[in-house]
């Protein structure tokens, strides 16, 4: 599982999101950081909407029975359109309250929670983020390579946004935690 | 229209295995997975089921030392509406049947 150390990555006192003492969200990030939110995820959705078969989006469809194929099929048949249309919904929610200056509903920080895990797990996905490489010297020295290719360079801005949204969504669920 | 006929039919044995698995209680596991964070799921299973932090910090951690743990169990129906909200919010959960 994740390391809840992603609050390290990015040095700031306060939070991008903060619960009111009115139970609802404020969630207050720099212009750029809202236009490169707001093109990841219109990316994921153009991908959910457009793409049947993506290696990366697999995760977002897991196996319901997972010794059991014939229940699964029948599983998926019934709940895969359910589940895709419940992720379009909440990217849909999150697209709107990124920037947005009004306080955000219980039901909107959470569209946008998971908006921003969605984006993770795809993106983690592509990087195969496994267990190991959490705390791992190695991977982090790859930033110091001078001699990397196009693909290792698009490797490390993944790598740089897969911390950015660990960072975002800890402060996210921080937040959402305090209402429990 | 198709009018009804009489045609020797094959008729199906209950297979013993699945009526016997049928009144066994369906389990909910989480998987572990390398990319969720353990405070994400941690509030997941609060949120979902209502447990408490601790409870739900002790099944995060079941999850990410032993590699699964059971976070409910019932029905079928009822373990495949769990599913479904755990695949909502991205966790990794699937069913079978309890095997005690």
């Amino acid at each position: 599982m994740g390391n809840d150390g992603a609050r390290d990555i990015v040095k700031i006192n306060k939070g991008p999101v903060v619960r009111t003492k009115h139970g609802t969200f404020k969630l207050d990030l720099p212009k750029d950081h809202c236009e490169v939110l707001t093109h990841l995820i219109t990316e994921l959705r153009d991908s959910l909407l457009n793409t049947t078969d993506n290696k990366s989006l697999r995760r977002l469809f897991p196996t319901a029975y997972h010794n059991d194929a014939k229940k699964d099929a029948e599983y998926q048949r019934f709940m895969r359109e359910e589940l895709l249309a419940s992720r379009l919904a909440s990217i849909e929610t999150a697209l709107t309250v990124i920037g947005a200056s009004n306080e955000l509903s219980e039901s909107e920080i959470d569209a946008f929670a998971r908006s921003i895990n969605s984006l993770r797990l795809v993106i983690g996905t592509t990087l195969d983020i496994a267990e190991s490489d959490y705390g791992d010297p190695s991977i982090e020295s790859r930033q110091f390579d001078s001699h990397e290719t196009e693909s290792d360079e698009e490797k490390l801005i993944q790598s740089d946004l897969y911390d950015y949204l660990g960072w975002l969504l800890e402060w996210t669920v921080g937040a959402q935690s305090e209402g429990l | 229209m198709a009018t009804a006929s009489v045609q020797p039919s094959q008729v199906l044995e209950p297979d013993v295995d699945d009526a016997t698995k049928s009144d066994k209680p369906w389990i909910v596991i989480v998987w572990n997975d390398p990319i969720n964070l353990m405070s994400y799921v941690t509030f997941v299973l609060q949120k979902l089921f209502g447990y408490s932090l601790e409870k739900a910090t002790e099944l995060m951690l079941d999850v990410h030392h032993k590699g699964r743990a059971v976070v409910s169990n019932g029905s079928r129906e009822r373990a495949e509406f769990d599913v479904y909200r755990l695949h909502e919010h991205g966790l990794w959960a699937t069913m079978e049947h309890e095997t005690l």
